[in-house]
């Protein structure tokens, strides 16, 4: 009875040094966490309610409150709507195909082909290109007047296209820019496809094919719900990387030609440090946010019934 | 008969798609190598040469020895990002381990704040940190850049590093408790030496996420001396004055090759290292 | 663990949505003070015995300038600045460098973590947005008067705001008409008469379009910058001027008028004849020209350097011609100017910064800049008959535009509105719009920026 007792503080006493140091390990992330990320973001939401612009930064004056007149300026203005269209239709478009092309590469990988590990070595080397290094190489294999796409163009329509400038045109200038960041994306999704793919379990294959499923069959019904979880993970990750590009945006169109590339992104950048409005930037990146809560959170709702583990 | 036929179709097929997507990945990183041997007269013409008719080493030349500055944003990278690296490193071991092992009632929330702290944009904090940075003195300086980026890095970090640590049994720390060692030993001596290879994904993937960095670095840094690569190769070469095709190829060149040394170094480990942890996340 | 991220940030957003709600009120007042401090400066200090002061204790200014680290321009100003100092042992120039479009951006965020610079060299398009900072004080204050009273008056207005001029260009150009004589005479035109109205122009365009280079490749007779930069707005908007149209009037109100139509359908004539390359940058349009491509442009004067160092040869076949006339206009274009601006950060600071202005503005450091850098024409009246320009074959053409400009209402929101006319450009251009529905969009999209 008495020793029971004892044991049972000595536990607790324990545990309350555990918390203490679990404490102590996690206080530095979380701190840095809080001063560097999470203020600054509660930060922007607050200045989007606020009349706040250049001359509050400088006389150091705090906004004012304006009856969410950024908000309701951009509601008006038409270029919200468009610029979450835009923002949506890349990121949608982009990690469909990132998706489809990624697992296409990752099946031939990982059934026995030759060189399998070379190529799956020198495939990723697109992913270690800075941004804004791949934005340039695009920019100059898209170049109007020289560029190779152009010549690309050129010899596969027989002559009848001399003149493709993927960038220029308002119908083309998005797929553009999706294909930069397909280019630098496919290979880290193909890379954790392929990670998946080799822990599906052969025995259940294996056991499928006696039973006589064809290899369709077998995809739909074996493979793909054993690697679930991974398809989880990657595809979200590319829905935030997306959601949140900006540099290439920036460096390729700045958000033209007629507003055809403007997102989120750019529109939140234009508001605040072209127009030096920066309650009206902050409004942006708010709705941004929330847009990217909702769609992260819709995605959730789909996949709810995947096991995590 | 017809199944053998049907299989090297297939098998072409495979052989086919794989070669279109190389292409596609592969295909861009030659054309930027040949362009920077190439002269600017060369490089404008249409249709283009494919492979550099007079070859010439001139603009490395002149990147070595006109452009010296080029390598201060350079070493500025190396030194920004590998300091980002490993402190990440350093604070992502410690938290990791604190989530992963003791389950104290604040864990969830602290997960829900990192893992939330990942979707924001970068520009919905750049005014406030500016902000912040400059109270504390830090503006316009190594540290406070360091600071900013090691913030970013943190949340993803974190939760690949505690998925490392679940991958650990108990029962270790357990029977080096009942032996007699203290916690921090433990996580030294016992439980570090497991994860390396998950300390080698996240210190890579912090290195390679740091050096990519453009926003922060021309949002805090107005010292030239101090600037990093994306920013310094915006200022230099892509502004409304300079028009140097060859000169910017040869920039991307420099620019990618040592990353990839690296990366393909330290492959091995990092993507083991970086599946394990996403596909458990 | 989803919901919670959720919840979470739910939460945040809650808590300050209810947080600032509550902090409204006690602002207004502090605004005013801000508003008084900067005009209660100026008043005080007027006159300039600052400037003549001898600068005998160690000053240290800090210069924010994009240009110091561009290829093409670095040597030239870090030799500058190299010579001003061995001349002022005393006075340190601490640069403050960023990218062009940038650059603003930076100096605002130093001064709003009360790290103000003192002179920062840009476009006089940024004069508004520094005023509006507050940022910007009146030259008169902070420079010599002699050097103030020597920029021609219709050049230091371009400068100003409400009267008040708030820096002195180093130097300027119109959007001029650079045009190729080789490219000319292949297609059998005088090239000592380039065109005078946009009818000649599109009277000789068929024939410049005809041409190829060595390459094969196609030649475009006529280039407008339209790319989305603000400075391609500055050029749209001497387009509209050459038509003798307005974008905003004196007020800074919208006013489009029959000229800015003119234009807009000059814009899409040129777009759908081919003879525009499309959607392009000023570099691109001078990397066009520099390799023969491109018959004729519109381009700052400086725009030679970045011509010349991709084809040294171009000197060869430039050659310069006032802008095109259109409509009922009389050609007058949009003044664009490297402008010196300067803030007031304390009798110490304006000395070394009126020293150092000086120093720039000064006959030697400008002829050098014009011949080392790029052929511009000077703002200083003093100067009027500097012999490198003078004598300058690629300006000879163009010499009396300057004398022909239209000032462009200066309104904070003006780098915003520029994009908006890119935006317009693009629009009967690569879009296809019709005039009227893009100048329609043009107009809702504008008002929302100026209202």
């Amino acid at each position: 009875m008495e020793k029971k007792g004892f044991m049972k503080i000595q536990m607790t006493a324990r545990q309350r040094n555990d918390r203490i140091f679990a404490g102590a390990l996690l206080l530095p992330s979380v701190l840095i966490t809080v001063v560097f990320i999470l203020i600054p973001v509660v930060d922007s939401v607050v200045k989007s309610f606020l009349d706040y612009e250049v001359r509050n930064i400088i006389s150091g004056t705090p906004g004012e409150w304006n009856n969410f007149d950024n908000y309701i300026r951009l509601f008006r203005n038409g270029r919200l709507g468009m610029s979450i269209v835009n923002t949506l239709a890349f990121v949608v478009g982009v990690v469909v195909v990132q998706f489809l092309l990624g697992m296409a590469l990752a099946l031939i990988l990982n059934s026995n082909i030759k060189f399998a590990r070379f190529v799956r070595s020198i495939m990723m080397a697109p992913w270690v290109v800075p941004t804004i290094i791949s934005g340039l190489i695009w920019m100059w294999l898209y170049q109007p007047q020289y560029g190779l796409l152009k010549y690309l163009i050129q010899i596969f329509t027989g002559g009848s296209v001399t003149d493709f400038a993927i960038l220029n045109n308002p119908q083309t200038a998005m797929l553009g820019i999706a294909i930069a960041a397909l280019w630098k994306q496919i290979p880290l999704t193909t890379l954790l496809l392929v990670s998946g793919l080799t822990n599906v379990s052969e025995d259940l294959l294996e056991a499928a094919t006696i039973d006589g499923a064809g290899s369709v069959r077998k995809f739909f019904s074996i493979t793909i719900p054993s690697i679930m979880s991974v398809i989880k993970i990657t595809v979200s990750m590319s829905i935030i990387e997306n959601f949140k590009q900006f540099p290439l945006f920036w460096t390729m169109t700045g958000g033209g030609p007629d507003n055809s590339t403007t997102t989120l992104a750019i529109l939140s950048y234009r508001e605040a440090f072209v127009s030096n409005n920066f309650g009206s930037g902050a409004a942006v990146t708010t709705i941004w946010m929330l847009l990217m809560i909702v769609v992260i959170f819709v995605y959730n709702r789909i996949f709810r019934n995947v096991d995590m583990n | 008969m017809k199944a053998k036929y049907k299989r090297i179709l297939v098998g072409m097929l495979k052989y086919a798609i794989l070669l279109v997507i190389l292409l596609f990945l592969l295909f861009p990183l030659y054309w930027v190598l040949i362009t920077s041997f190439k002269t600017n007269m060369e490089a404008y013409r249409f249709p283009p040469t494919m492979i550099p008719e007079a070859p010439t080493a001139s603009s490395y030349v002149s990147l070595f020895t006109v452009d010296n500055f080029f390598f201060t944003y350079y070493i500025n990278n190396f030194i920004v990002a590998g300091s980002t690296a490993v402190i990440t490193l350093v604070l992502a071991i410690m938290s990791g381990y604190a989530l992963s092992r003791f389950k104290i009632a604040w864990n969830r929330w602290i997960v829900a704040a990192f893992l939330s702290a990942q979707m924001f944009p970068i520009i919905s904090r750049m005014i406030s940190l500016y902000d912040l940075l400059g109270k504390i003195h830090l503006i316009n300086t190594r540290a406070g850049l360091i600071l900013a980026l090691t913030a970013a890095m943190l949340p993803f970090t974190i939760t690949l590093m505690a998925s490392f640590f679940d991958g650990i049994p108990r029962e270790l720390e357990e029977a080096a408790i009942v032996d007699g060692a203290g916690r921090i030993q433990t996580l030294l001596r016992i439980i570090m030496p497991l994860v390396k290879s998950g300390m080698v994904a996240v210190g890579i993937y912090a290195f390679l996420m740091t050096w990519d960095d453009y926003l922060h670095a021309v949002t805090l840094i107005q010292n030239d001396s101090l600037r990093t690569l994306s920013a310094g190769v915006a200022l230099r070469y892509l502004g409304e004055l300079s028009y140097d095709w060859s000169k910017v190829n040869t920039i991307s060149v420099v620019g990618i090759l040592p990353i990839m040394l690296i990366f393909f170094f330290f492959q091995k480990y990092m993507i083991k290292g970086l599946v394990a942890g996403a596909v458990k996340g | 663990m989803k919901k919670r991220v959720l919840a979470l940030t739910m939460a945040l957003t809650m808590a300050f949505l209810t947080a600032c709600s509550g902090g409204g009120g006690q602002s207004g007042t502090a605004a005013d003070t801000g508003g008084g401090e900067s005009g209660g400066a100026s008043a005080e200090t007027g006159g300039n015995s600052a400037v003549d002061a001898e600068i005998t204790e160690p000053v240290t200014i800090k210069f924010a300038n994009y240009a110091v680290l561009e290829a093409g321009y670095d040597v030239y100003w870090n030799g500058l600045l190299e010579k001003f100092h061995e001349e002022n042992p005393n006075i340190t120039v601490e640069l403050v460098t960023a990218p062009y479009g940038e650059i603003v951006n930076t100096i605002i965020n130093m001064a709003g973590g009360g790290d103000k610079v003192d002179v920062i060299f840009g476009e006089n398009d940024w004069i508004p947005t520094l005023v509006d900072a507050g940022l910007a004080a009146p030259v008169e204050n902070v420079l010599s008067q002699e050097l103030v009273a020597d920029i021609y008056p219709n050049i230091l207005e371009a400068c100003s705001m409400d009267g008040v001029a708030y820096g002195v260009p180093m130097y300027i150009s119109p959007f001029l008409m650079y045009y190729n004589k080789d490219l000319f005479e292949q297609a059998g035109l005088d090239p000592n008469s380039p065109p005078t109205t946009y009818d000649e122009m599109l009277e000789i365009a068929p024939k410049l379009a005809a041409l190829t280079t060595e390459d094969g490749n196609q030649v475009y007779p006529f280039g407008l910058t339209t790319a989305s930069v603000a400075v391609s707005g500055a050029c749209l908007t001497s387009s509209v001027y050459n038509f003798g149209g307005t974008v905003l009037d004196e007020e800074g109100n919208l006013a489009i008028d029959q000229g800015f139509r003119d234009a807009v359908e000059m814009w899409k004539t040129l777009d759908d004849n081919g003879y525009n390359p499309q959607n392009s940058k000023l570099k691109d349009l001078r990397n066009l020209f520099a390799l023969g491509q491109l018959a004729m442009y519109y381009d700052q004067s400086w725009g030679y350097n970045g011509i010349s160092s991709i084809n040294p040869d171009a000197e060869s076949f430039i050659a310069s011609a006032a802008p095109l006339k259109g409509g009922d206009g009389t050609g007058e274009s949009v003044l664009q100017a490297g402008t010196l601006m300067v803030v007031d950060n304390g009798d110490a600071q304006k000395a070394a910064v009126a020293k150092l202005v000086d120093f720039i503005m000064s006959e030697e450091m400008l002829t050098e800049y014009f011949e080392t850098v790029s052929p511009a024409y000077p703002a200083r009246q003093s100067m009027a008959d500097l012999e490198v320009i003078a004598d300058s074959p690629i300006l000879a053409g163009a010499a009396d535009s300057v004398s022909n400009l239209k000032t462009v209402t200066f309104v904070p929101a003006l780098s915003d509105l520029n994009l908006e006319l890119c935006t317009l450009a693009q629009a009967v251009t690569v879009s296809g719009t019709d005039v009227d529905t893009a100048i329609a969009d043009f107009e809702t999209a504008a008002r929302g920026i100026l209202e």
